[in-house]
């Protein structure tokens, strides 16, 4: 043994650019969260050397709970290789020295950015959503203090009367991404801007999600196997993005949440969105055999949950 | 396993770095001391706003920026946060301040007196061209120094108020506090209603800009104010920490500082709105002094509660979520489109969306009687046909 094994190098920054009290602050935080399902956990949150509101709630989260032997994935909007992806991948592996991996089945840290991957994500693995809004009552009530209030009364009745009044006007929900979700039974959540498409991903899941934003400086959890049901009257259910007919271009693939590419012609072209997905398609299909999981819709557009997702109803009028 | 593959993604956000600095020019130690010898209020701002009193970091994160200010902020706030906090500093009291400006438009003479100070508020606003010309530049004219040097410390004008019972409310006792309990919004959640010591380092860290518009609206009469300065400071400050070994309190230095106070009348007496930074930034203070006040009214204006006020004037917060909506939201944008594709073609029967629905319905039903058992229900049946592209033989019924 000697005094060069014993002492640390001196460095410019932490591991994993967080200081230690910081890292240990967000620890708690995600403890107390997965402790309560669904509730907003306030946190400090730091400034990081990444613009706030591109992604420096999750990179909080994931620089606490990254480590050298971590597998990381970085997607924004589904692909690996968006500019602010590969941005974010490159200070996580900058920090922490930790690997990294386009496939979700690799990853033991997946950091997303309004997309959950199209493959099923297993025990162990953590998923990392990128938060801009936290708060699910804003559009009813902007003020936080009188929010955090209706949380604690579970006071969602305005919720209700929002899509009520959806339904009378437009007929359906009108709720595009971030549609907000009832947790373990006891707290509205928004789910992040991801589609309704990844919704479901969410319920009886066997991964963990942490959700943070930065900005708003709060963090909340859905540990493994929790509940997580859309807002919806019995009458009329939710409904995922309509996308039956889309084929994508690249793979041939249907079933999986799709970019619509405009085209000069007035038409449109479609992707699967899922980039890390995709190209194990590609892959496939030239021979290799690249390891695909199951996937949350399979390829007849069937959720792996049977009976979560119901056929559509158009309320009379 | 290795890196992921290095894509077009990655390749391009390095080249369009290195294209930013090619353009802004380069950065030397002698432009940074320049900066910072020229350019105090600047460097001020961003030490402010930026809550790291570090003159030459300052300068050089403008530098690097190539004088972009949100960034620089960023840059200095994002290095705050490595750095590790040693010591608390002592409290220090407005009276012990080394003051080099000090006014009050509350009265025509303050007991100390009126101080003028390094100021331009009366100057002509004339753009000096001569200044170019030449190798000179300007020739300052040397200040005509008094015979007697000006005090270094000033009583506060808020004192005498006290003492003649004008003002609202009694100040918390300053001996009792340990610098180590004060609330910290850089290592605490912030939780409204916020802590006094939250709002006073919010408004401290807060943008100017975002400060002075909500400040400004105020005082055109959307709030419920009329604000007098009572006092305004600039000042340099000894930092004293406690020496670990002795116990005795020692400078490690000192810091440029401005406050200002400002007063309206009320039924119990004057309410005093104060703020404070690093640095020297008299109309950022002002108008944050005028918020403290407006803040802290029973039914605030909507743009003057402390959450509206707090949470819109975080410059980090605000710039760097305005700047993302460049990035791409092509997902949820999706999200959004099926529902108004939907929208459109259950309203409007004649439009193009709902042809294509109903040319959906015609394949689903094809499908439907192909396969027997699946039903067309959400997403469970499949086409060859793109759906954007059939058109109906016939007006949908």
């Amino acid at each position: 043994m000697s005094l060069t094994k014993l002492v640390t190098a001196q460095a410019d920054y932490s591991y994993g650019f967080l200081d230690a009290y910081a890292k240990r602050e967000l620890r708690r935080r995600i403890l107390k969260g997965i402790a309560i399902p669904g509730y907003q956990v306030p946190y400090a949150s730091r400034e990081l050397p990444i613009a706030r509101g591109w992604g420096t709630g999750g990179l909080q989260v994931t620089l606490s709970l990254v480590g050298p032997e971590s597998v990381v994935k970085v997607i924004d909007q589904g692909a690996d290789d968006s500019v602010n992806a590969a941005n974010l991948r490159r200070f996580v592996t900058r920090m922490s020295g930790a690997q990294t991996t386009a496939d979700t089945r690799q990853a033991t840290l997946i950091q997303s950015r309004h997309r959950i991957p199209e493959e099923v994500m297993q025990e162990g693995q953590v998923l990392i959503l990128q938060v801009p809004d936290p708060e699910p009552l804003r559009a009813v009530q902007s003020d936080l203090a009188k929010a955090r209030e209706m949380h604690a009364d579970s006071d969602y009745g305005q919720m209700w009367l929002v899509l009520y009044e959806q339904l009378v006007r437009f007929k359906r929900y009108m709720q595009g991404a971030s549609y907000p979700v009832l947790v373990h039974d006891r707290y509205v959540m928004s789910p992040s801007p991801i589609p309704r498409w990844d919704t479901p991903m969410l319920h009886q899941a066997a991964h963990l999600t942490i959700l943070s934003a930065g900005r708003e400086k709060r963090l909340y959890v859905v540990p493994p196997y929790t509940n997580v049901y859309p807002l919806e009257f019995t009458d009329v259910p939710f409904q995922v993005e309509d996308q039956r007919e889309w084929v994508c271009l690249r793979t041939g693939a249907q079933h999986k949440f799709m970019n619509e590419i405009p085209q000069a012609d007035g038409g449109s072209t479609y992707e699967v969105s899922d980039t890390g997905y995709a190209d194990k398609l590609v892959a496939q299909q030239r021979g290799e055999q690249p390891w695909i999981g199951r996937t949350y819709y399979d390829d007849e557009g069937n959720f792996y949950h049977a009976g979560y997702l119901k056929p559509p109803v158009i309320p009379e009028t | 396993m290795a890196y992921v593959a290095t894509k077009g993604g990655e390749e391009a956000i390095q080249q369009a770095e290195r294209l930013f600095h090619t353009l802004k020019g380069r950065v030397t130690p002698q432009l940074v001391r320049e900066i910072e010898m020229t350019m105090p209020y600047l460097v001020d701002r961003v030490m402010g706003e930026g809550a790291l009193y570090a003159p030459e970091l300052a300068a050089l994160a403008l530098a690097q920026a190539g004088g972009d200010l949100y960034e620089a902020v960023l840059l200095l706030r994002a290095y705050r946060s490595t750095q590790p906090r040693i010591a608390y500093a002592r409290p220090l009291n407005a009276d012990q301040l080394l003051t080099v400006r000090r006014i009050s438009a509350a009265f025509k003479d303050i007991p100390g007196g009126q101080v003028l100070g390094p100021t331009l508020d009366y100057s002509h606003r004339l753009l000096r061209l001569d200044w170019l010309d030449g190798e000179a530049g300007q020739q300052p004219e040397p200040v005509n120094a008094d015979d007697a040097p000006a005090a270094p410390n000033y009583p506060l004008v808020a004192d005498w108020q006290r003492q003649q019972g004008l003002i609202d409310g009694e100040l918390p006792p300053v001996e009792s506090i340990d610098p180590a309990d004060i609330p910290d919004v850089t290592r605490d959640p912030i939780a409204m209603p916020a802590p006094r010591a939250h709002r006073l380092q919010s408004l401290a860290r807060a943008d100017t800009g975002g400060v002075l518009a909500l400040g400004y609206a105020s005082m055109r009469g959307y709030g419920f104010i009329h604000p007098t300065v009572n006092e305004l400071r600039l000042a340099e400050a000894d930092v004293a920490v406690t020496h670990p070994v002795t116990g005795e309190p020692f400078s490690i230095g000192r810091v440029r500082v401005s406050q200002a106070e400002i007063v309206t009348s009320g039924k119990s007496g004057y309410k005093i709105g104060f703020a404070a930074t690093m640095g020297w930034n008299e109309v950022k203070l002002i108008a944050a002094a005028t918020l403290d006040v407006e803040m802290s009214q029973s039914e605030p204006h909507p743009a003057h509660t402390e959450d509206f006020v707090l949470y819109h004037t975080e410059p980090i917060e605000s710039s760097g979520f305005c700047i993302h909506f460049k990035l791409p939201h092509y997902v949820t944008f999706a999200s959004s489109m099926d529902n108004v594709r939907k929208v459109i073609a259950a309203m409007y029967p004649d439009s193009r969306e709902a042809r294509n629905v109903a040319a959906d319905a015609r394949t689903e039903r094809k499908v439907a009687e192909q396969q027997p058992g699946s039903s067309p229900t959400n997403g469970t049946a499949a086409s060859d046909s793109p759906a954007e592209t059939s058109q109906p033989e016939e007006q949908p019924s």
